[in-house]
């Protein structure tokens, strides 16, 4: 058996959260938020436009950042879960390659964006296709999937990278087409730096 | 009078709603991230960006759940940002004022708790967010125009503080 990604999706799509009685949500080893999608994508748009054209290639690069970080630790924290555990782990017959389609059933699962894997060379490359991602309803120009950018970097070094927390920034996520910029679908290219 | 949650999931895209507001999960290390970068940016008003836009985009949230709940109290329609605040996960506040301002304390905060785990103390403050939330939150409340009210942190869980605490002037 290898990872069923609609039996995957359905059972994790149905997790909400919320604060508990501190007004936090300590989940998957970090404080988890909730946030609307309005905003995070009207910062991205305005604080990209303020940039001045020296500086934009920086913000670009912090907002994925962000992206990854979070992706980095609270990806660890998702594969090693409970929930990951009892739904994704019994289907993990591929190991590597089956827990990174687990990890884009959980991207789908939790609003991040409806992708999957269409190429993956073990280590080396991969490259995710999102058909629906909140990035894309977002203004401003150009490809914007700085959170797919940043999540996908961050799951391809959590797979092959030195064991975490030694693997960070071994390898980079370019955007080569997106929803936003007029395409049918986003994609990210994995590769190592 | 407790906030009503109603999630919801569109079975095609899987895009989550609380309460008809498209809403994401992300973690301390994202937020903390986003509040750096614009501490990075302060030469082209980056503290600025996040607060306006954690307002605008806050007070649309309230503004909304005040309009479906016939809320008409000051009161009430303050405690939506309250309980909403702690409901996104972003912390537990105290708040006290009326229409000419007030101050908000915070016993818990998900961005001073997670700036700390990430980096350690903080010599100044850094909870842009809160400020604009708050400033939302206020203008929510009693039915002000966006930007009405300023919100200046004078104590901060990331620089030391037991609680952080938020003054809100009008502007």
């Amino acid at each position: 058996m290898t990872v069923m990604r609609d039996t995957v999706v359905k059972s994790l799509a149905k997790i909400t959260v919320q604060g508990d009685e501190n007004g936090l949500i300590p989940e998957y080893e970090v404080l988890v938020n909730l946030l609307p999608v309005s905003l995070l994508n009207t910062f991205a748009e305005r604080i990209m436009a303020a940039a001045p054209p020296d500086k934009k290639a920086q913000v670009e690069e912090g907002l994925v950042r962000a992206a990854y970080e979070c992706g980095y630790h609270t990806g660890c924290g998702i594969i090693t879960s409970e929930i990951f555990n009892d739904v994704v782990m019994p289907m993990v017959t591929e190991g590597e390659k089956d827990i990174l389609r687990g990890a884009y059933a959980a991207f789908t699962a939790w609003g991040w964006a409806k992708s999957g894997i269409v190429q993956l060379k073990e280590g080396e490359r991969m490259v995710i296709r999102a058909f629906d991602y909140y990035e894309a309803d977002g203004g401003g120009e150009g490809l914007r999937g700085y959170t797919l950018r940043g999540l996908s970097q961050a799951f391809f070094d959590l797979a092959y990278a030195d064991p975490y927390p030694d693997g960070m920034d071994t390898h980079v996520c370019h955007q080569t087409k997106g929803i936003e910029a007029g395409d049918p679908y986003g994609e990210f290219i994995v590769v190592r730096k | 009078m407790p906030l009503r949650l109603d999630f919801t999931l569109d079975p095609e895209t899987y895009r989550h709603y609380l309460n008809g507001h498209l809403v994401v999960m992300h973690s301390h290390h994202y937020l903390a991230l986003i509040t750096r970068l614009v501490e990075d940016l302060k030469d082209m008003g980056g503290p600025e960006i996040l607060r306006d836009v954690v307002e605008e985009t806050m007070r649309a949230v309230f503004d909304d759940y005040i309009q479906k709940n016939s809320l008409s109290s000051a009161q009430d329609k303050c405690n939506v940002g309250r309980e909403y605040y702690s409901v996104f996960g972003l912390g537990k506040m105290i708040v006290t004022g009326d229409e000419n301002g007030g101050e908000v304390r915070l016993l818990r905060s998900h961005l001073d708790e997670g700036w700390l785990k990430k980096w350690g103390s903080n010599a100044v403050p850094v909870n842009h967010f809160t400020c604009g939330f708050v400033a939302a939150m206020f203008g929510a409340a009693f039915n002000k125009p966006v930007k009405t009210y300023k919100v200046t942190e004078v104590a901060s869980i990331a620089a030391g503080s037991t609680e952080s605490k938020f003054v809100v002037k009008t502007s």
